[in-house]
Parts: structure tokens; sequence; C-alpha cells
């Protein structure tokens, strides 16, 4: 196992190095560069080229790319090119919030999505089923921002129960928590309905297995035969399909913190988009697809705790 | 499962934990502005282009001389960090006598005529500064003693106290900050303002709080803090929570509406706006052919444009500068709305089957609702006008690049003419050229008028100069004038801004050390 983790944690280094190679100069070939966002309508041809070349744009590209690997071989992942912060520190400060974010959420869908996804299963083809299966297409088909404007509207402006702006004290738990919770359940919902809709199938195809017939012939408590044998072997895609929707999740937060003026990477990787800030976005991205390998490793980790009879060599 | 007993212990503490949590309801008088932006370009008053930096900047700054908060007429500049002043005959050498005892943010000591001439050399300069050609008239900036600053200029220019006012180049900071900061100044930056920089969290916020020893008085609000919210309806929904109290708004009649119905709520609408005007590449086929130009302009219904985007955030352009500016005029040649004389046109210049033209056009609903309008009105007489839908830093470069046979561009600029006809109409200007800036035109034909006019010392003459210029750039149909769009925010009717709004610069309503809460 733990050389099976070294390895996969080797191959992640090519993966990075194409990923970030791709992006550097696909984001270069886009029309517009950072010159001309960070000096906007006003800017002369000459003070473009004068701030271009501060910035180091004027070098040809390849120069550029060998110094961006160089640094990044040291760690370095550069200054923003529009607020020439570290963008390590601007990371540093995005990233908490994201992963609340992103946890949060992912909590959520787990905690509601299960349960349902267990009672829809057991329940097949009754009144519970249709609601379940109901509510979860209502779910999936929700666009992320509607959703948050709904809840917002509802829970923060008529009932005035949580906040609407910002990310709250992050040193503070509770004021973590308070701003957190709108947010994580926008994407909360939206999670409970795919992860309901998973462990329904799942469920429902286990449920026919041998096994669980046998169980239940040797005069086992539903309970039991329920949870110790059918869940325990319909989480296994589950766990694939959360896995999955972790690094959706995490780079599809950017929506629910622009609209909750949250803090996070997501918001972050946009407006480098935005700005053509190459090096905030190369830099981000890199974080992004880290965290990608990181979730894929601990699923296929989760598997052979789930599963004992997977091994990995 | 003994653990599941205690999950509803769990989330009924989880629960009142999140009830008794209410943020610090602080006894200080802090106030929340809501803007549509992603970020900040920069805190350095000399690099601030956009709305965000402006409404940041300027509480944090002060100038020589500022426009009186209510209005930006530039004939009733006053004194600002300059007590007085003196000019020349001539109008090339002034002499300002600074106040005694003001002091820079955070201990940076008091502001002295080296702080003048180092802010007024680092404005002029374009390794140093965004706004650099506005000094190019700008020869020598001499420290006299402690309090006295004189400024020779190699020409006369049309606003010496306008390029000195608080906007762009104009603002004062301090030497020693900037030295020892260096690029960093660009987020830490140490002015003479009412508020100074708490903290810039990227992404999110800017809080600046009272500068205790500002030179005008003690500032009424603790706190400002600035937030960047660029999707409006979580604007809407911070303001109506009553988590912001002052929020940019849409600049369309549904949005006034709607927030004019939402209690406790004031509506600001001004000035000096936006000019739209649609500018043609009069050397790109077909629209080198004036007849096909003036076509263009016979074609658009200016008032169905208008109604279309609100009778209470437009306002009529009758030439490419308004009104109000200093040196504009209604004085121009019109092109009355006539589908026919479009066609007419048209079939003279050998289009009678229709034309079709291409452009690409942002995304920024400012620009892209209007073209939609024009695009379909040119559609009724006969012109085909096919839009590409690219991000705005990509059609900023575009339209440099001439890729638009016209290019509709949305503009608010120093209120003179000759800014206008420098930027716009002036043939070094072209863009293309080494030295272009926004002459989308390729229009060469009144540099004489805008030089004449610029060193024009008789204001009536001066007028006249460029009244003449605008009409030649209308004769010609080199820019098409549509409308002009005001500003509109909302604020909550417990925030007392201190003085009554007109126009500004700012471009949204300027936090001055006057402005307070007077209940929430």
């Amino acid at each position: 196992m733990i050389k099976y983790t070294i390895r996969r944690m080797i191959l992640v280094l090519p993966t990075l190095w194409a990923v970030v190679t791709f992006v550097f100069f696909l984001i270069r070939v886009v029309p517009g560069g950072p010159a001309v966002a960070a000096l906007g309508s006003y800017a002369t041809a000459e003070s473009i080229r004068e701030l271009e070349k501060k910035m180091g744009l004027d070098r040809p590209i390849l120069v550029q790319y060998g110094s961006f690997l160089k640094d990044l071989c040291r760690g370095d992942l550069g200054k923003s090119l529009i607020t020439n912060k570290p963008i390590s520190s601007e990371i540093r400060k995005a990233l908490p919030y994201t992963l609340d974010l992103t946890l949060g959420g992912m909590l959520i869908g787990i905690v509601l999505g299960v349960p349902i996804g267990i009672m829809t299963a057991l329940k097949r083809n009754q009144a519970p089923d249709y609601i379940g299966r109901i509510l979860s297409l209502v779910g999936i088909s929700m666009p992320e921002f509607y959703l948050g404007i709904l809840l917002m509207y509802l829970f923060a402006i008529k009932l005035n129960l949580f906040p609407v702006l910002g990310g709250g004290n992050f040193n503070v738990l509770s004021s973590r928590l308070y701003y957190l919770v709108l947010p994580a359940f926008t994407l909360g919902i939206i999670m409970t309905a795919f992860i309901s809709r998973m462990v329904r199938s799942s469920m429902l195809n286990v449920l026919r297995e041998d096994y669980v017939r046998t169980a239940k012939a040797k005069g086992l408590r539903e309970r039991v035969v329920i949870y110790k044998h059918a869940l325990r072997n319909a989480l296994i895609p589950t766990v694939t399909v959360i896995g999955i929707y972790m690094s959706i999740l995490m780079g599809g937060s950017v929506l629910t913190e622009i609209i909750f003026s949250r803090p996070g990477l997501g918001k972050m990787m946009v407006f480098a988009v935005k700005d053509r800030d190459y090096i905030a976005l190369q830099s981000v991205i890199i974080v992004f697809s880290a965290f990608v390998f990181l979730f894929n490793l601990l699923t296929d980790i989760l598997y052979s705790i789930i599963d004992p009879r997977i091994e990995y060599r | 499962m003994k653990s599941s007993r205690y999950l509803p212990l769990f989330l009924v503490l989880f629960i009142v934990a999140i009830g008794v949590y209410s943020p610090a309801s602080a006894q200080e008088k802090v106030l929340r502005e809501a803007l549509k932006a992603s970020d900040i370009r920069s805190l350095d008053p000399h690099y601030g282009t956009t709305t965000i930096d402006y409404a940041c900047i300027d509480p944090m700054f002060n100038a020589l001389v500022r426009f009186k908060p209510v209005d930006v007429n530039p004939e009733l500049i006053e004194p600002d960090l300059a007590e007085r002043w003196e000019r020349s005959k001539d109008g090339l050498v002034w002499t300002f006598y600074l106040r005694k005892g003001v002091k820079f943010h955070k201990g940076y000591g008091e502001l002295t005529s080296e702080d003048v001439k180092f802010s007024l050399e680092k404005a002029a300069n374009k390794a140093t500064s965004g706004f650099a050609s506005d000094y190019a008239a700008l020869s020598k900036v001499e420290a006299l003693d402690k309090y006295t600053v004189r400024l020779t200029f190699k020409n006369p220019i049309p606003s010496v106290l306008g390029i000195l006012s608080n906007y762009h180049g104009g603002y004062i900071v301090s030497k020693k900050a900037v030295e020892e900061k260096k690029d960093n100044f660009k987020f830490d930056p140490i002015g003479t303002g009412p508020f100074m920089l708490k903290e810039y969290v990227p992404k999110e916020k800017v809080v600046e709080v009272r500068h205790p020893d500002f030179f005008r008085g003690k500032p009424k609000l603790d706190q400002v803090e600035f937030w960047f919210m660029p999707d409006a309806s979580s604007r809407e929904m911070a303001f109506r929570k009553g988590e912001i109290d002052i929020v940019e708004g849409e600049r369309e009649q549904a949005w006034v509406k709607k927030m004019r119905d939402i209690p406790g709520t004031a509506i600001e609408i001004f000035g000096p706006g936006e000019t739209l005007v649609l500018h043609f590449n009069m050397t790109k086929k077909p629209l080198d052919d004036i007849r096909v130009r003036r076509a263009i302009c016979h074609a658009i219904n200016i008032k169905e444009l208008m109604t279309f985007l609100g009778p209470d955030v437009t306002e009529p352009l009758v030439s490419v500068i308004p009104m109000s500016y200093l040196g504009g005029t209604n004085k121009v040649p019109t092109y009355a709305f006539s589908p026919e004389t479009a066609k007419k046109l048209l079939a003279e210049a050998g289009f009678s089957k229709g034309l079709d033209l291409s452009m690409v056009i942002t995304e920024m609903s400012d620009y892209r609702r209007p073209m939609e309008q024009v695009q379909e009105q040119l559609r009724r007489a006969g012109i085909n006008l096919k839009m590409d839908v690219i991000t705005h830093t990509a059609f900023h470069e575009q339209i440099r690049k001439d890729v638009n046979p016209l290019v509709l561009y949305v503009a608010a600029r120093f209120p003179v003419a000759d800014t206008f006809l420098t930027h716009f109409f002036e043939s070094k200007s072209i863009v293309g050229t080494p030295t272009a800036i926004t002459n989308f035109s390729h229009y060469n034909k009144i540099d004489d008028l805008i030089a004449k006019a610029r060193v024009e010392v008789d204001p009536k003459k001066q007028k006249e100069l460029w009244a003449e210029a605008q009409m030649k750039i209308i004769e010609d149909a080199a820019a098409f004038p549509l409308c002009t769009t005001k500003f509109v925010f909302s604020r909550k009717i417990y925030v007392d801004l201190g003085y009554e709004l007109r126009s500004t610069l700012n471009l949204s309503p300027p936090i001055a050390w006057t402005t307070d809460i007077r209940k929430k």
C-alpha cells in the first residue's frame, strides 16, 4: 500500500507538468493581456508596452516558460501580475475558505444523500421513493447560482438567520461556521441529489445479490442486512463518485464564492482568467490539480478500507 | 450505533451555536459600500483606473486643488492641499502655496513641497504612472521652500488646475512612503486623506479607517469598507439585508424602479456619466465612404435607444463631448432618424441590396445592451451587423488592433473638451501607432484646431475652437454620439454623504470626511 502510494505520488509530477504547460501556453494564446487589463481603457500603446516590459512579458515565450519552470522547481510560484503580491500568500489565504466550502458541501451531501438513497432504494416504487427521486431531480437540475440566491432570499433576507456577505472571521470557528451555512448548503443540496441517486442505484443492485438473500434467509435482522452487508458493498461505487465530485465541487465552488462574496480559490482562478493574470492562473491550477490527485488517491485508499479484499500492488 | 444517539445532541448544539453567534455589533460607525468589481487594480492613485480603484483611492488622498464634492465643473475647482496659487501672465509658470501642518497617514510626517514635487514628477513619468501623457507639457517642478512649489510648463494647456486636481495623477503621495515601500506602495499607500488603509483582502474588500489627523477635521465615520461584488443579485441581497449601506446599481430603468420600492432606500443618479459614442473606422471599407457612415447615423433611432436603456439613467448627447463639460457644445449638425434616408445613401454608395458588417463587442452589459439595440435598428435599414461577444479585456485589445469597422466606446474622461478630442480624434492617438490612445476613427482633420485651442489663453476663443472641432467631427461622420448614461447607486437613507451629489469623477459617491451614518 505504501509502495503504491509513493508510486502514485511520483506519477503526479509529470501530470502536473503537462497540465501546467498546457495552461501556460493556452492562456497566452487568448486575446488580451495583463497589461491591457491592468492599465484599463486609458492606456496608451506606449504605456502598455512599458508595463509588459516591467512584467517580463516582452521576453520570448520559451524564455518565460523556462524561468517559470525554474521558479516552480524552487517552490516559487511567483507574484501576481496584477496585484504584485506573492501568489503563495494569496493562495494560503483563499485555500482554507475553499476547503471549508468543499468539505462542508460534501459533508451535507453525504449526511443527507446516503440515508435518502438507502430509503428510496428500500421503499422502491413507493411514495418515499417517488418523492426522493423527484427532489433529487430538482436538485440536479437546479443551477448553483439560482439555488444560492433562493437560499439567500429565504434564510438571510426573509428569516434573517444567516449573513450574505463574506467568509466571516477565519480565526473564530463560530463566525466561520455561521458564514459557511448557506454557501455549504447551496453546494450540499446539489451533492445530496447526486449522492442519493448513486446510493439508491447501488443499493438496488446489491439488494438483488445472493449474499443479501442468504443473509436474510439466515434470519439476520433487516437492519444488519442493510447496513452491514448491503450498504458496505453499495458504498464502493458511491465512494468513487464522491471522490470525483470532490474535485468537481472544489473547482465548481466559484459561483457560490461569487454569490456569497466569499474569498476562495475558484474566484481567484476566474478573475485571473479575466485579468489575464498568467502567474496567478498557473499557480491556482497547480493547486487544483494537486487536490484532484489527492482526492483520487484518498478514494483509492478508502476502497481498501471499505472492502479489505481490494489490494494495491 | 451508539454514536448515533449523540447525533441529535450534536445537531442541536450546532444550531444553538450558530443561532447565538452574531457578528460583533460594533459601536463604531462603519460604512459598507459594494461595487461591481472583482478586485482593485491599484491603490497607487497614479495607476488606478477603474471605478473600484477610484472609490478606494479618493478617501485616502488629496491633491493641490480639488473638485467640489458636489460637482465636477472644472471652473469651480477649489483649494485643497494648496491654500492659494499664482500664475504668470502667459500661463506657463504656476506657484502653489501649501497648507501647513497637513499630516500623512501612519506617522509619515508632514506634507512638504518635496512630496508635491516628487508626486507630480512620478505622475509625469511613464515608468511610474499610467497618466504620464497628461503631464507632457510639464517641464519642471521646483520646491522653492518647505511650503512653496513652482511648476513650469513648456506650453499653455487647457486646464492646469484640472491635472493638479483630485483625479488620476493629481493626487499627492508621501515621498518617504513610496521610496520605502517601492512596488508595495501599490497596495499599501500613504496619503493625507480622511481615511487610511487598514486592510486589503484580494478578491474581497478594502478596509479603510479614520485618519485622526486629517487637516479638514475629524472624519465622522470610523471605518469604510469597499466590497468587491461582481454579481448584481448578491449586491442587491446584501443591500436588502442591510449588510451593505451603499450599492452600485445597474444602469437600467428596471433596477432603479426595483430599488426605489425598498423601504429606507435613496437612489443616487449622478453625472457626469459615460458617453456612448460610435466611432467609424474611416480607413476600412466600406466605412471609408462618408455616405455609408452617414447612412448608419440616419438609421439609428436615439429616442428609442434611450427609452430602451431607461429615461432615468440616460441623457441626450448631441456632440461627442457632453454639454456639461468645459468646451462641450450642442451647435453641431445632427442626423435625424430616417431609415429611408439611410437606405438612399446606401444605394448611392452602391449598397442598394443592403450591407453586411461584422464586429466584436464586449460581454459587459454597458456596451453590449445598447449595441444590440443599435444592431436591431441597423437591420431595419438593411445593414446586417454581425456581432461576436468576447471578454472585456480581449475587446480592449481587439479594438486597438483595428478589428472593428465600428467601435462603440463608453467613456468618462476629465471634463474638458481637450481630453476627449486628444484621446479620440487627434492623429497621434490613432490606434496601431506607437503613441496610440483611443482614436478608433483614424480621424486626422482637427489636429490644428486641437493644438490652437490647447494654447489659447482667451477662454471664449478656446471654446469656439473646440466647438469648431466638434462640428467637423460630426460633419465628417467620424463618430456618432448616441447618449450619455449616468451612474446609479442606492444608499440607505441613514447614510448622509455630507454633500448633495450631482456629479463626480469618482464614478461612485465619494466618501468624504463629512460622510456619516445617522442611525442604523
